[in-house]
């Protein structure tokens, strides 16, 4: 082996110190470019651009290893000495994601001209994941030729992490995402994308019921000052339910009255079940310390209604949270611009996939609550994520593999460039 | 209403749990026979037994998986590390290891018994999806067996005398790295193909994945440097430490960062 101290830069086989070079050049290039550029964020262009410079990219990337494999410089890329820097990079870029706050509006000058806080969209990000394409296409190529079924392993993680790497970034330009606010009984086929344009879809939705089914309101004891919410070691807010009996802190509550849906009628509650109905409780509560006792109401409250508190002495009260929702979802019919018209109930977790769009179910009007008319869905059309997934699950395969087969026997020496 | 906190029962446990490891531990370490080492050994299968129990009570009390929040996670993490650390000992006859990883399994139970977690039933919708627990149960043995590569490699680093001695141990690190390491990978992918069910993206970037994806990285670069050089022992030990710092920002540290106010992958105290 030759004295690494004594071999003179860019003198071959390649070593840490060409892989440094070679990285930081390029993050400090990019960050240039980007300043240059005066902080703008970039876009790819779309189809078929996009797919275009991939071929290109595949092309040119074949070519030259098929031309030059034995040079040393090719060599020298495809060996661990100049990936790690490359990573390390890259690592590098990611933490800086990790503790600059992303998709906001820059605070200072510094993070604006070099893009810090939409890091993905910038030019040394860009570079660097051309870079590592070029490292991974270069050794994938390297230990698929000729073919080795021991190889496999290797194969799958590296050639899988390719794929993912280059189709989510030529893929982004062609990824659409729409909001689409649907109205009860309304149809609609317009959302609206991010940079607030207005897009026509291929399909008319109409929204024919939005539903909510919440969990029970809780109950707690907050700070009359402060409003906050008195913690208690090892509790958390309390659900109710009719004539029953809890501790919380030095407070024993009994209750008299649960009204699962309700609306004040003079001092009290009384249930019902109309828009803007919400829960409420009379509360019997008793200090154990001072033994003195309270009785009241207390609601969770809704668009239409106050929330009640009962106040337990100068310094607490007793609430009752608003209702948390356990699921929402909304029956929607769907028609394409053919005429087949489809029926079906979606909700978070559970999209419905229609001509190349997937509908999520967002939001709804969150002042309305458990009586929103209105549902916001997510329609996302992604035409590159068969490909994503199919990186994804060669991934998935190479993982397999190193939890089966474990690392190389030989430590990989047999391999070493 | 009452059974609602099966918490309050936790110290029972959690004691039970901590007798018998501690026992074991001593066993170990003070008795050389075969019998008593057979003893050790059940005492530690007795102590997972018993947190076990306890978690597949609190999973049918409060009716929802117990991977939410920090206190739920640690006492996965709890049985996960003892686990590995007597399957080790079956396997490999390491009993500084399996001591060791008792020692830290201990370490969070008692701040689990320091901080009991509130305990809340609700789940947000985001969060009912079959990805659910096997995305969080594929992190967590991720992070146990990580987790018990960083204790051999702390006494790599620091208690191993030389070069030589080091190269049983230091398979052994490698071992668990690599079943640690793809197993990070299936929970990063899971999440991902998760996050394009519930989302409709499968990467944004959020704090917590950004985390995961730093943490992921760290462990690639260890990865290769052994690959690359197999014998600088102490380096590559000191890039697994290094590695494991960053898996503890990514698993605690997350929520203080700037950059992670109303990241959904925050755990819910
Ligand atoms: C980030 C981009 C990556 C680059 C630039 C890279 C580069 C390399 C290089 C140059 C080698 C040595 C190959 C040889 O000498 O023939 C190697 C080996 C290896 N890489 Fe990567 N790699 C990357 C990502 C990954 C990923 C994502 C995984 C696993 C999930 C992985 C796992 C391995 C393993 C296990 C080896 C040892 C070889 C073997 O098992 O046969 N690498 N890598």
């Amino acid at each position: 082996m030759i004295n690494e101290s004594k071999r003179k830069t860019w003198a071959h086989p390649w070593s840490y110190r060409e892989g440094t070079i070679i990285t930081a050049t390029i993050l400090v290039l990019g960050f240039i470019i980007q300043a240059a550029g005066n902080g703008v964020i970039l876009r790819f262009a779309g189809f078929p651009w996009n797919l275009l410079a991939g071929f290109l990219f595949v092309a040119l990337l074949i070519i030259a290893f098929v031309l030059w494999q034995k040079h040393p410089v090719v060599k020298g890329l495809g060996g661990v000495k100049v990936a790690l820097p490359a990573i390390l990079g890259f690592t590098l870029l990611v933490l800086l994601m990790g503790f600059v706050k992303q998709d906001v509006e820059p605070q200072s000058t510094i993070a604006r001209l070099f893009g810090l806080a939409h890091l993905v969209h910038t030019w040394p990000f860009i570079l660097i994941n051309v870079y590592l394409l070029v490292l991974l296409g270069i050794v994938t190529l390297k230990r698929f030729t000729p073919f080795n079924l021991k190889n496999a392993g290797f194969f799958l993680n590296h050639f899988g992490l390719f794929l993912v790497l280059f189709s989510t970034a030529l893929g982004s330009s062609d990824m659409q995402r729409l909001s689409m606010n649907c109205y009860e009984k309304q149809t609609e086929s317009r959302g609206i994308d991010a940079s607030g344009k207005m897009v026509e879809v291929p399909f008319t939705i109409e929204l024919i019921k939005f539903n909510i089914d919440e969990f029970r309101p809780k109950v707690t004891v907050i700070d009359n000052q402060s409003g906050q919410i008195i913690e208690e070691k090892g509790k958390s807010p309390l659900e109710m339910l009719d004539r029953n009996a809890f501790d919380l802190i030095n407070y024993h509550i009994e209750v008299e009255q649960f009204l699962e849906t309700s609306v004040k009628a003079g001092d009290g509650y009384v249930a019902t079940n109309e828009p803007g109905s919400a829960t409420s409780a009379k509360v019997k509560v008793t200090d154990t310390k001072s033994k003195s006792e309270v009785t009241g109401w207390i609601c969770s409250g809704s668009f239409a209604l106050q929330p009640e508190q009962l106040k337990l002495s100068g310094h607490y009260s007793l609430v009752m949270l608003p209702a948390e929702p356990r699921k929402f979802s909304s029956e929607l019919n769907i028609r394409a611009k053919g005429g087949k018209s489809t029926t079906t109930t979606i909700e978070v977790n559970r999209p419905f996939k229609t001509d190349g769009w997937t509908i999520y179910q967002l939001g709804y009007d969150k002042v309305m609550g458990r009586w929103s008319k209105l549902s916001v869905l997510e329609l996302v059309r992604d035409p590159w994520l068969p490909v994503v997934y199919f990186g994804i699950f060669l991934m998935m395969g190479g993982a397999a593999f190193l939890f089966i087969t474990g690392k190389p026997k030989n430590g990989g020496s047999e391999h070493v460039a | 209403m009452e059974d609602l906190n099966m918490w309050l029962e936790f110290p029972v446990f959690a004691s039970i749990a901590i007798a018998c490891w501690l026992a074991a531990s001593g066993l170990f370490f003070t008795s050389g026979k075969k019998l008593m080492n057979d003893l050790a050994a059940a005492l530690s299968l007795a102590g997972i037994l018993v947190l076990l129990i306890f978690v597949v009570n609190l999973w049918m009390h409060i009716h929802r998986p117990p991977m939410r929040t920090l206190g739920e996670t640690r006492l996965w993490y709890a049985i996960f590390l003892s686990g590995i650390g007597l399957v080790s000992y079956l396997r490999w006859k390491y009993k500084w290891l399996v001591s060791y990883s008792l020692g830290l399994a201990i370490l969070f139970l008692i701040i689990n018994l320091q901080h009991p977690e509130t305990y809340d039933k609700t789940l947000m919708p985001a969060l009912q999806s079959p990805w659910f627990i096997p995305h969080v149960i594929v992190y967590i043995f991720a992070y146990a067996m990580l987790g018990a590569s960083s204790v051999v490699a702390l006494r790599n680093l620091f208690f191993v005398p030389t070069e030589k001695t080091v190269k049983g141990p230091i398979q052994m690190a490698d071992n668990l790295v690599y079943i640690g390491f793809s197993f990070l990978t299936f929970g990063l992918l899971f999440g991902a193909l998760w996050a394009k069910e519930a989302w409709g993206h499968y990467w944004t970037w959020d704090p917590k994945e950004t985390w995961a994806f730093i943490t992921w990285m760290f462990y690639l670069i260890y990865i290769h440097y052994r690959y690359r050089h197999p014998m600088e022992h102490k380096k590559a030990m000191g890039v697994l430490a290094i590695a494991f710092l960053v898996l503890l920002i990514c698993w605690f540290g997350v929520n203080y960062l700037p950059s992670a106010q109303n990241s959904v992958h925050v755990y819910s105290e």
